[in-house]
Formats: structure tokens, C-alpha cells, sequence
């Protein structure tokens, strides 16, 4: 069919007019929703995820507690707007349940959980518009929300998707791209490199796996980035709303200045 | 379905005393008649046909709290009405899904409680056939469009039904029905070759003037650069006002705009739906909700005054409606301008 989108033309451009590796653009909105301890709405391109976390706090089913650790509880809700064709998800879909499981998975090795034992974080995420990187934009949100609740983390979590249309690799994609060629999203902690969450749910060839791979994680580095310049200035707003920003010289607030080190 | 927040007796009791103080005294210092401050913004759900977000409260400066915000978003489907669920002109449904993070001390069967009572008093007020918009119609007797209104409570604090209400009737303002042309096939007696099928186009009106009742007629987007025609009926859209009843006394003092706390330290709430066409204010829907009881004769008192209310605030929010469409659609033309 001639009026076929290309996904990736003979100029190296995709549909959306982005190059190869370019990511799209990021936005991110930490102001305070409702009773939240921490709340965001992150866009990447066309998708917004909002995401709000409560806690630790007393968990609503006692039988949820852990003795030595707290209960990770994430709820996603997929708006049925979100996407092109309307559709109407139940609490209790299947898909979603397992969407919000990968996402619990994803956070139980960053989330320092044994600081509060018999106490749960809830972690409640809305999909607000869907175009490709719904996983991904989720796990950047809760990210983003944990920092702003304080939760203690070990390193920030960042996940991007990758594909590749014959040989050549894309990221972060789109709904367009997302249907039509083999990818996969990545979730790694930066400073340690770790990876929390590989997921694939299409084939692909086992050659290619490795450069997308080693893709995908340089391009969470970018996020991170991003992430925590957002998490910084939030931050720096807070302090000096609170007005205890160190402004003499030799009065320094031993915690600003070491959230504030670019180390 | 009242008590989303937990208020201990005490104060309950303080908070309705500096209600009921011949000087009201409110936590925020307004007086009983002031709402907080309203933002609307129509246009947020890109793939929709129509969408509002409205928030309730929310002050200037990141740091304040974040009052109440729910978003409203359109979608428009075609139905069959011979072979599916389908009603010939058209059907409107409506749902309201709250999110938890809105609630976080519910559990999530009290969550979905809640939603279905939203849910009830949205969809019995908007879908009465008093209200039904006339171009929902496809072809007549065989597809329509079903218009679904979702909702979402992203956060409560305090007087949802309003907020409610006011997303409602701006994503149903904002909402474009797509312009459509009914297509027919004629198989041509004399015609030979591939050509015996001939596609015609014609308005929807000359489809009864065919002779033939077993052709097949369907019907396809119009190329048209517009997204489409507003729904016929705009200006009729319901605004909704709660007055908060101090008491249950033969002259009840009412106040408008309650907070959280505010909404669990009184008895009974009076949910007013007003409509205002041109043809006349109709009181479209009531609802007394609270455990409390009142006066039959306080009734027509306080629908007068509550109608007085729904009427500024169907004016700022016509209004601002009219403002956002300008913002948009003038955004639309400048950027067009500079291809």
C-alpha cells in the first residue's frame, strides 16, 4: 500500500518526525493533587500517566501487613477515554491487574520496604492518554511520585521501550510503532545499572537484542536526568516556601545541601 | 455516601457554630454565598470528541492545596440500530469513576459504591429525554451515535456534585459530532463490467426517496476541514448548585461551595439541577441527600434562591466557555496562518 506510514523513511525519520534514538519530549508536573504525599502527572509525547502515592501508612486490610516489611499496593486505572476506541476497564480486568503486579515488581527491589515494617505504601496511578510507553511512563511516574512522598528509594527507577524496525533500533515509541514492530521496555536503576524490569511481549531476534538493550539503558541515563532535575527543583521550591533555604554564608542545612549536591 | 472525610463531635459541633453565628465564620474566610475559585479548561483529552477538566479550589502558588478537579471527556460511537444495541436518534450514557488516589481512605467496594452513585445521578439527569440532542442520528431507523460521557474524580475536596456538573456540561459544549453523508450502492440494470456498482452520495434526506427498500445504505466521513457540528441542544446542558442546610428550621440558612469538612459537619445537602434554554428555566433534577429532614414550605424558598445561584453560575460559565472556544480555536488560526 502506497499510503502506508512509514515507520522509519529513507531520510531516518520516523512518522512523528523524531530521529532514531530521540526521545520524546518529557514533561513533568510534581504539584501537590488532592491529599496525596506525593503526586505527578508526567507526559512523554501524547501519553500522560498521573500517578499519586499515600503512605507509609496503616494498611486498609489488616491481613495485607508484612512483619518485617511494608506492603507495596499499586492500583491502576486506565481512563476510558485514554485511548482511540473507547473502552471501559473494570478494577478487577485482568490485564490491568497484571499491568499493576509488573509495576509492584518493578519497585520492590528499589524501595527500601524493611524501613517500615506493618505498613504499606499505596501507590494509585491513572492512565490518562494512551500513544505507546504506557508501562514506561508509569514506572517514571511512580518514580517521580515515591521521590516526592519521601519514600526511601536505593536509586531512582527509569524505564524506556525500544524496538527495532529492521536493524535499525527506535526509542520510545508510539501507538503506531508500538503495533507494528517487535519491542520491549527497560527498567534500570542508574547508579548501580541494575535492570528491575525487562519485559517483551513481541519476538525478536535474538542478534538484535543486546545493541537495543545496551540502547535502552544509556537512554534511561537520559531520564534520569531529567527526572532528577525536576525532583531538585521541586525540591528547592519547597524549601523556600519553608524559607529555611540556607541564604547565609556559614549557616548551612546539613539535608539541603546534600539533596541539593549534583554528586 | 456523604461522610468521605471522618469528623470527630467536636468538630463537627465547631464547625457548624461558626456556620450558624450571625456572622458566619468559614475556614477560609469566605462568606457563605462565595465559591472558591473555579479553573476550567475544555480540550485536554485529545482523543475525544469533547473534554473538560474543572477544578474546585485550587489557590495560586504550587504549594497550596489542590482543591477539587474532575475531567469530563466525550466519545462518540456508531451503533447499529437493527443489529445492535442501538436506539434509532441516538442514545447519551453517562459514568463517573472515582480515582482512589481521590479517596485514600476508602476501600475500593466503598470506592466503587461511590462511583455508582455519581454514577446514578449523572446518567438519570442527562439521559431523560428532555435533554436529548437531535443529531445523534446517522441514518434514521439504522445508525446512530452513542455519545458516552466518562468522568473521573481525580481528587475530592469537597462539593463534587458541582464540579461534577460543570465538567459534564463543558466537555458536552465542547463536544463536535462528526459531520457524516449517507453513501448508497445501486446495482445499474443495463451496466456491464466492474461498473455495475455505482456509489452515490447524497444528503441524508434523499435516502427515503429511493425506491428500493433492500439497497443497502451506509454512510461515510465528510472530507470536511471542520471536526464537526456542535450538539443541538448546548444551551440546555444542567448546571448544578448544592446548598448545604445548616439546619433542619422552618427558614433553614443554606451555604454554598462546601469543603470536605465542611460537607461532613451538616445534615443535608440539596443537589439543584437547573437548565436554562431560551424557551425557559426548567428544574431538570433535585436531590436531598443527608439524614436530616426539612420544612415542605422551606422547599420553594430555597429552590428560588437556588435557582438565582445556578444562574450566575451558568452565566461565568458560559462565559468562560466562550472564552476557551475563542482561545482555541483563535491558537488554531494562528498557527494555521503561519504554514
Amino acid at each position: 500500500m502506497a499510503s502506508r506510514v512509514e515507520i522509519l523513511n529513507d531520510g531516518g525519520f520516523r512518522s512523528d518526525g523524531r530521529k532514531q534514538y530521540e526521545l520524546r519530549d518529557i514533561i513533568i508536573d510534581l504539584s501537590q493533587q488532592g491529599s496525596a504525599d506525593g503526586s505527578v502527572v508526567l507526559s512523554h509525547g501524547l501519553t500522560q500517566v498521573s500517578a499519586s502515592v499515600f503512605g507509609p501508612r496503616e494498611a486498609k486490610m489488616r491481613s495485607q501487613t508484612l512483619h518485617d516489611r511494608a506492603n507495596i499496593n499499586v492500583e491502576v486505572t486506565i481512563a476510558p477515554f485514554s485511548m482511540g476506541e473507547r473502552r471501559k476497564r473494570s478494577r478487577n480486568d485482568k490485564r490491568v491487574l497484571d499491568f499493576a503486579s509488573t509495576i509492584k515488581a518493578t519497585f520492590e527491589p528499589a524501595i527500601q520496604t524493611s524501613l517500615y515494617p506493618r505498613s504499606q505504601v499505596d501507590i494509585y496511578i491513572n492512565v490518562l492518554q494512551q500513544d505507546g510507553g504506557v508501562l514506561q511512563a508509569c514506572i517514571n511516574a511512580t518514580t517521580l511520585a515515591l521521590a516526592a512522598a519521601g519514600i526511601p528509594l536505593l536509586d531512582f527507577v527509569c524505564a524506556v521501550t525500544g524496538g527495532v524496525q529492521s536493524a535499525s533500533p527506535l526509542l520510545d515509541l508510539t501507538t503506531l510503532e508500538e503495533n507494528d514492530i517487535p519491542h520491549l521496555t527497560v527498567a534500570m536503576m542508574p547508579r548501580t545499572g541494575n535492570i528491575t524490569l525487562l519485559t517483551m511481549e513481541t519476538r525478536l531476534h535474538v542478534d538484535r537484542f543486546e545493541e537495543i538493550f545496551q540502547l535502552a539503558t544509556s537512554a534511561g541515563h537520559v531520564l534520569h536526568r531529567e527526572m532528577k532535575a525536576a525532583i531538585k527543583d521541586r525540591t528547592r521550591t519547597l524549601v523556600a516556601a519553608m524559607s529555611v533555604a540556607p541564604k547565609a554564608v556559614g549557616e548551612k542545612d546539613p539535608v539541603y545541601s546534600e539533596r541539593m549536591d549534583d554528586s | 455516601m456523604s461522610a468521605t472525610v471522618s469528623l470527630s463531635k467536636s468538630e463537627k459541633s465547631y464547625i457548624r457554630t461558626a456556620l450558624g453565628e450571625l456572622s458566619p465564620i468559614r475556614a477560609d474566610g469566605r462568606s457563605l454565598l462565595d465559591y472558591r475559585s473555579i479553573a476550567l479548561e475544555t480540550g485536554v483529552a485529545s482523543l475525544a470528541n469533547g473534554s473538560a477538566r474543572v477544578n474546585i479550589g485550587k489557590t495560586a502558588g504550587e504549594e497550596s492545596g489542590s482543591g477539587t478537579e474532575v475531567i469530563a471527556a466525550v466519545k462518540l460511537e456508531v451503533e447499529g440500530v437493527l443489529e445492535g444495541e442501538g436506539v434509532d436518534g441516538g442514545r447519551l450514557m453517562c459514568t463517573v469513576s472515582c480515582s482512589p488516589a481521590a479517596y485514600p481512605h476508602l476501600s475500593s467496594a466503598a470506592l466503587d459504591d461511590l462511583s455508582y452513585d455519581m454514577t446514578i445521578i449523572l446518567n438519570q439527569c442527562l439521559s431523560h429525554p428532555s435533554l436529548h440532542p437531535k443529531n445523534l442520528v446517522i441514518i434514521p431507523k439504522r445508525r446512530s451515535w452513542l455519545l458516552t460521557l466518562d468522568v473521573i474524580v481525580l481528587s475530592d475536596s469537597g462539593n463534587v456534585y458541582d464540579a461534577l456538573f460543570l465538567a459534564a456540561r463543558s466537555a458536552l459544549c465542547d463536544t463536535k459530532v462528526p459531520k457524516t453523508r449517507s453513501v448508497q450502492y445501486q446495482p445499474k440494470s443495463n451496466a456491464l463490467g466492474e461498473q455495475d456498482v455505482e456509489m452515490s452520495a447524497e444528503a441524508p434526506a434523499s435516502i427515503f426517496s429511493t425506491k428500493e427498500v433492500k439497497s443497502t445504505a451506509d454512510f461515510e466521513l465528510a472530507d470536511y476541514w471542520d471536526e464537526g457540528e456542535p450538539l443541538d441542544i448546548n444551551q440546555e446542558w444542567p448546571v448544578c448548585v448544592t446548598l448545604n442546610l445548616l439546619s433542619a428550621k422552618s427558614l433553614p440558612t443554606y451555604f454554598l461551595d462546601a469543603t470536605s469538612q465542611e460537607e461532613a459537619a451538616i445534615p443535608l445537602r440539596l443537589l439543584l439541577l437547573f437548565s436554562f434554554s431560551p424557551s425557559g428555566t426548567r428544574l431538570q433534577s433535585m436531590r436531598l441527600m443527608g439524614d436530616g429532614e426539612i420544612q415542605l414550605e422551606s422547599m420553594t424558598q430555597l429552590l428560588e434562591s437556588g435557582e438565582n445561584h445556578a444562574r450566575k453560575l451558568f452565566q461565568a460559565l458560559k462565559n468562560k466557555l466562550q472564552e476557551e472556544d475563542f482561545r482555541r480555536n483563535q491558537k488554531a488560526l494562528a498557527r494555521f496562518d503561519l504554514r
